[in-house]
C-alpha cells in the first residue's frame, strides 16, 4: 500500500431518531432518552404495531429517494465539520463511499399495484429510485471527481463502507473519502423484517433475558476521511484515526449467524491486528446487538471470549437498526464517546441472561483508553470490524 | 502496482454457458435473443433479450441445494462454479477465498415477487424467503455458503458503475493482503419490471439490433447474465491476462485521457444518449471494439467486457464483429492484432471508468 | 381434502421440495433437522404459508415450535385453533 494505517478522521455528521446532528445524538444517548413508536408515516395491516425509531421532522425532496436524503444531510454536516468549503471540493480527488439497504432496491409499492393492476404506472417513483443511488447523489451534489461507490452488505454496510474508503486513501486512489451509510424505514422493510420474525413489539433490549428481536431504524451517519498529506497541508486537526479494519463471511445460513461466531471471530482478529492493538488496549466495544434471540448471543459470547472484561454496549436502543447506515451511525458514536471519555448506557437493558457471554453497561461510564472497536453482523454472514482512536497520545 | 490476474473465467448469458460458448460468439459474432415476455397493460408483450440459463449448475450443485435458492443467485452461483473449474480450483480448500459481486439492479425479480406477496395476499403474508433472497448481497451468501468461502464479502449496487466500482475495492484487498484469491462476478436478471422499464422507456424506438457505434439511433436489447473472474495476484501467476489499473471516477471538464496505445473495449451497448457520449469521449481514429450485442445492454454487461478482454489477451488478436469490433468509432475495419485492453465504461452525464490490461 | 394433505401439497409447491411428492411425507417425520431438513427460514415461510391457506396466526416461534414437530401435529393443531375460531 501507498499509505500505512492509520487513516485520519477529520468531520463527523449524523442523523437519526436520537437526533438531527451528532451533538443532538450524543445529548440523547448521554441522557438516556429515546422514543421508539409505531411509524407516523407509513402504516401495515399487522394486527401488532411494532415500535421504530423514525426521524421526526424530515422531509425529503420530491426528486430524491428519503435514504439519499438523509445521506446528504449526514455528509453536509460532516463536510462542515471538517472545516472544509464544499466548493473546495471539486478541485480535490475526493471519492464517496456509502452502505446501504433499501437505497439500492428497485423497490416501489405504488408502481408494483399499478403494473399488476394492468394499469402503466407513472414512472416517477422508479426514474426517482434510478437518480438517487446514495453515493452518486453525494458525488453529484458536491461536484466530486474521485471514485464512487455504494456497499450493499446487508447490515455490515456501513462498517464495510468506512473500511473500503480507508484502503482507497491508502492506497492512493484518492485524497479525500466521504464515507458512510444511510438507510430509510418504510413499508416494505417493516414487513420484510416481521415476516422474518425477529422483531420485537416492544421497545428492543439489546442483550437483555427478555429481549424478543429488533426494532427497524432510519438514519445517516458520515466521517470524513482524509490522507495525512491533505490533512496536513489543510492545517486541520483529526477528530480521530481509522486504526484498523477487519471483514470475514460466515459462509453459514442467509439470515442466522453461525453459532459459533467463527467470521466474528476472524474479523475482530484481523481488524486488531492491522491496527496493531492489543485486545487489552481496547476501552469498549460498539456491538452490533440487535436485541435478537441469536445476535446478542452468539455476539456476547465471541466478546466474552476474545475481549474478556472490555465494556460493551449497543446503541441500537436509541437509533433501532439503521440496517445500511447502522455502521457508519455507530463509527461516529464511537468517535464522539472516545472523545468524551465516556460511553452512555446500554437503553433497554434491565436483566442479564445467564445465557449470554455477559452484561453490557448500564450507565454512563468513563471509559480508559483511547482506542475502541466497532462491529456489524449482517445478514448473509459477513462480519465486519473497525478500530477507532488514537494511539498513545495526539 | 498491484496486478491481478485473470486465472478463470466463469460466464452464463445469451450466448450460452462457459468460455467455450463465450468464444464461440467471439469468433462467429452471432449470439442468441430468446426474448422475453412480459404483463403490460396493453396485453403479454413480448421483447426481444438475451436471456441466460441456469441448468448447467446442476453439474456442479444437487438440485435439492437450490430449492430456495432464486434465478438471481443461480445465475451467480453457476458463474462462480464455472470460474473455479476454469482456474482448476473447484473441490480446493476456498476458506479464504474473498467474494465480490456487482450488480446494477440486483434481484428485480425477487424484489418484485416479494411486492406481490404483499400485495396479493396482503401484509401479514408477506414472504420472509422472498425478503431474505431480495437483499442485495444475498447472491453472494449462497456463493459464500455453498463453497464455504469465509474471506470478506462485498456486494456493489450502482447501475451502471457497479462492476468497475467493485473491481476497485476487490484490487485493494489484494494491495492490503486480505486476500489471496478473490470470486469477481456480475450479475443482473432479466424481470417484469426491467422489461416493461425498457419498453417504456426505450422500446418503441430501439431498432431491436445493437449498434453500439451509431450514436444516432436507439438500438438498446436488454439482457441477463453472470460474468465470473477468479482473480489472484499476478506475480508467478498463470492465466488469460493481467489486470493493471482501475480507475473510476467523474469527469466535470477536459477531455478523459485513454491510451493511444491499447484496444479500447467500449461498453456502448445501443443506449442513444451512452451511445453520444462515447462518441464525444473516444478520438475517431481509436481503435475500439464492443462486444455488447453478444450479451445485452445491462450494468453486468461491464462484467462480459471484461472476459472478452481477457479472451483477446490471451488470443493475442481482437475478435472482429461487423460495425461493432474490431474497428474505429466509424466502425471502419481496424487491425486485430493486440497487447493491451482498456475497458471504458461512461454511465450518466459525467462517470467514467477505465480497466487496464495486458498480457501477463 | 383435509388438513394433512392439504399442508403435504403446501410443503411441496411452496417449499420448493421438488423430488418429493405429498404421497411421500411421512405424517410423523420431523419437519426440521432430520425428516424433511428443513431451517429456520422455512419455519417462518411456514408461518406465513398457514396464515395464507388456513388463516391461523401464529404469534411467535415457542407458539410454533410443538405444532411444527411434523405435519400431523401441524395438522392437529390447525384443526385444533379452527375449531376454536
Amino acid at each position: 500500500m501507498t499509505h500505512p494505517w492509520p487513516v485520519a478522521i477529520t468531520g463527523l455528521g449524523c442523523i437519526c431518531a436520537a437526533g438531527t446532528s451528532v451533538d443532538a445524538c450524543m445529548d440523547a444517548l448521554y441522557s438516556g432518552r429515546r422514543a421508539p413508536a409505531p411509524s407516523l408515516r407509513f402504516t401495515s395491516n399487522h394486527p401488532t404495531r411494532f415500535p421504530v425509531f423514525e426521524v421526526p421532522n424530515f422531509s425529503e425532496p420530491p426528486e430524491l429517494l428519503r435514504t439519499s436524503a438523509l445521506g446528504l444531510q449526514a455528509a453536509r454536516e460532516a463536510i462542515a465539520d471538517a472545516g472544509l468549503d464544499p466548493e473546495a471540493l471539486r478541485s480535490l480527488r475526493v471519492g464517496v463511499c456509502v452502505g446501504t439497504t433499501v437505497g439500492s432496491a428497485m423497490n416501489n409499492e405504488q408502481f408494483c399495484r399499478d403494473y399488476r393492476a394492468g394499469r402503466d404506472p407513472d414512472l416517477a417513483p422508479i426514474e426517482r429510485i434510478l437518480r438517487s443511488n446514495p453515493a452518486a447523489a453525494i458525488a453529484r451534489e458536491f461536484g466530486l471527481t474521485g471514485p464512487c461507490q455504494t456497499v450493499v452488505n446487508a447490515c455490515a454496510s456501513g462498517t464495510d463502507a468506512v473500511g473500503l474508503a480507508a484502503s482507497w486513501i491508502r492506497g492512493g486512489l484518492c485524497d479525500m473519502v466521504i464515507a458512510g451509510g444511510a438507510d430509510e424505514l418504510g413499508r416494505i422493510t417493516y414487513n420484510g423484517f416481521i415476516s422474518l420474525m425477529i422483531t420485537d413489539d416492544s421497545p428492543c433490549k439489546p442483550f437483555d433475558k427478555e429481549r424478543k428481536g429488533l426494532n427497524l431504524g432510519e438514519g445517516a451517519g458520515m466521517l470524513i476521511l482524509e490522507s495525512e498529506e491533505l490533512r496536513s497541508k489543510r492545517g486541520k486537526k483529526a477528530r480521530s484515526f481509522l486504526l484498523g479494519y477487519g471483514s470475514a463471511c460466515d459462509a453459514h445460513h442467509l439470515t442466522a449467524p453461525k453459532p459459533d461466531g467463527e467470521g466474528l471471530r476472524y474479523a475482530i482478529a484481523e481488524a486488531l491486528s492491522c491496527s496493531d492493538t492489543a485486545a487489552e488496549a481496547i476501552a469498549f466495544v460498539n456491538a452490533h446487538g440487535t436485541g435478537t434471540p441469536d445476535n446478542d448471543r452468539v455476539e456476547s459470547r465471541v466478546l466474552a471470549s476474545v475481549l474478556p472484561g472490555v465494556p460493551f454496549l449497543s446503541t441500537k436502543g436509541y437509533t433501532g437498526h439503521t440496517l445500511g447506515a447502522a455502521g457508519a451511525i455507530e463509527a461516529v458514536f464511537t468517535v464522539a464517546c472516545l472523545e468524551r471519555g465516556m460511553i452512555p448506557a446500554n437503553a433497554g437493558f434491565a436483566t442479564a441472561d445467564p445465557d449470554l457471554g455477559g452484561t453490557p453497561v448500564q450507565a454512563n461510564t468513563q471509559i480508559e483508553g483511547s482506542v475502541a472497536l466497532s462491529e456489524s453482523l449482517a445478514f448473509g454472514g459477513n462480519n465486519s470490524v473497525i478500530v477507532l482512536g488514537k494511539r498513545g497520545t495526539a | 502496482m498491484m496486478r491481478m490476474a485473470v486465472k478463470g473465467i466463469g460466464v452464463t448469458g445469451g450466448f450460452g454457458s462457459g468460455v467455450a460458448d463465450l468464444t464461440a460468439a467471439l469468433k462467429s459474432g452471432v449470439s442468441r435473443m430468446d426474448g422475453i415476455t412480459i404483463p403490460s397493460a396493453q396485453g403479454p408483450l413480448q421483447l426481444p433479450a438475451y436471456r441466460a440459463a441456469t441448468e448447467r449448475l446442476e453439474e456442479f450443485v444437487a438440485k435439492r441445494a437450490l430449492r430456495r435458492i432464486d434465478h438471481y443467485s443461480k445465475l451467480g452461483l453457476l458463474g462462480a462454479h464455472l470460474a473455479l473449474q476454469d482456474a482448476g480450483m473447484l473441490g480446493t480448500d476456498l476458506s479464504r477465498l474473498g467474494v465480490v459481486i456487482a450488480s446494477g439492479y440486483g434481484a428485480t425479480a425477487t424484489t418484485f415477487a416479494f411486492l406481490d406477496s404483499i400485495i396479493g395476499d396482503g401484509d401479514i403474508c408477506a414472504s420472509p424467503t422472498h425478503f431474505a433472497n431480495s437483499v442485495h448481497n444475498s447472491a453472494a451468501a449462497n456463493i459464500s455458503i455453498m463453497l464455504g468461502a469465509k474471506g470478506p464479502s462485498l456486494t456493489v449496487s450502482q447501475f451502471d458503475m457497479s462492476v468497475p466500482s467493485a473491481l476497485m475495492s476487490a484490487r485493494q484487498w489484494f494491495a492490503e493482503g486480505r486476500v489471496d484469491a478473490v470470486l469477481f462476478g456480475a450479475i443482473d436478471e432479466l424481470s417484469d419490471l426491467i422489461g416493461y422499464l425498457w419498453q417504456r422507456q426505450r422500446g418503441s424506438e430501439s431498432s431491436g439490433i445493437i449498434s453500439p457505434l451509431q450514436a444516432d439511433q436507439e438500438s438498446s436489447v436488454i439482457g441477463e447474465g453472470a460474468a465470473f473472474l477468479l482473480l489472484t495476484r499476478a506475480e508467478n501467476a498463470e492465466g488469460y491476462c493481467a489486470i493493471d489499473t482501475v480507475e473510476t471516477g467523474s469527469l466535470y471538464q477536459g477531455e478523459l485521457p485513454l491510451p493511444s496505445d491499447a484496444l479500447l473495449v467500449l461498453g456502448a451497448d445501443g443506449r442513444k444518449e451512452l451511445g453520444a457520449r462515447y462518441r464525444a469521449t473516444v478520438p475517431s481514429r481509436s481503435r475500439v471494439a464492443c462486444y455488447a450485442p453478444l450479451y445485452g445492454s445491462m450494468p453486468a454487461a461491464a462484467g462480459f467486457d471484461l472476459a472478452c478482454a481477457a479472451l483477446i489477451l490471451q488470443n493475442g488478436a481482437a475478435f472482429p464483429i461487423t460495425g461493432a469490433a474490431c474497428c474505429d468509432m466509424d466502425g471502419v475495419a481496424a487491425e486485430l492484432e493486440t497487447e493491451r485492453v482498456c475497458a471504458v465504461r461512461l454511465a450518466g452525464a459525467n462517470e467514467y471508468s477505465k480497466i487496464q490490461l495486458s498480457r501477463l | 381434502m383435509n388438513t394433512k394433505d392439504k399442508l403435504k401439497k403446501i410443503l411441496v409447491e411452496d417449499l420448493n421440495l421438488e423430488e418429493l411428492s405429498p404421497e411421500e411425507i411421512d405424517d410423523n417425520a420431523p419437519l426440521f433437522g432430520e425428516g424433511l431438513g428443513l431451517d429456520s427460514l422455512d419455519a417462518v415461510e411456514l408461518v406465513v404459508l398457514v396464515q395464507k391457506h388456513f388463516g391461523i396466526e401464529i404469534k411467535d416461534m415457542e407458539e410454533g415450535r410443538s405444532a411444527f414437530q411434523s405435519v400431523g401435529a401441524l395438522a392437529a393443531y390447525i384443526d385444533g385453533r379452527l375449531a376454536a375460531a
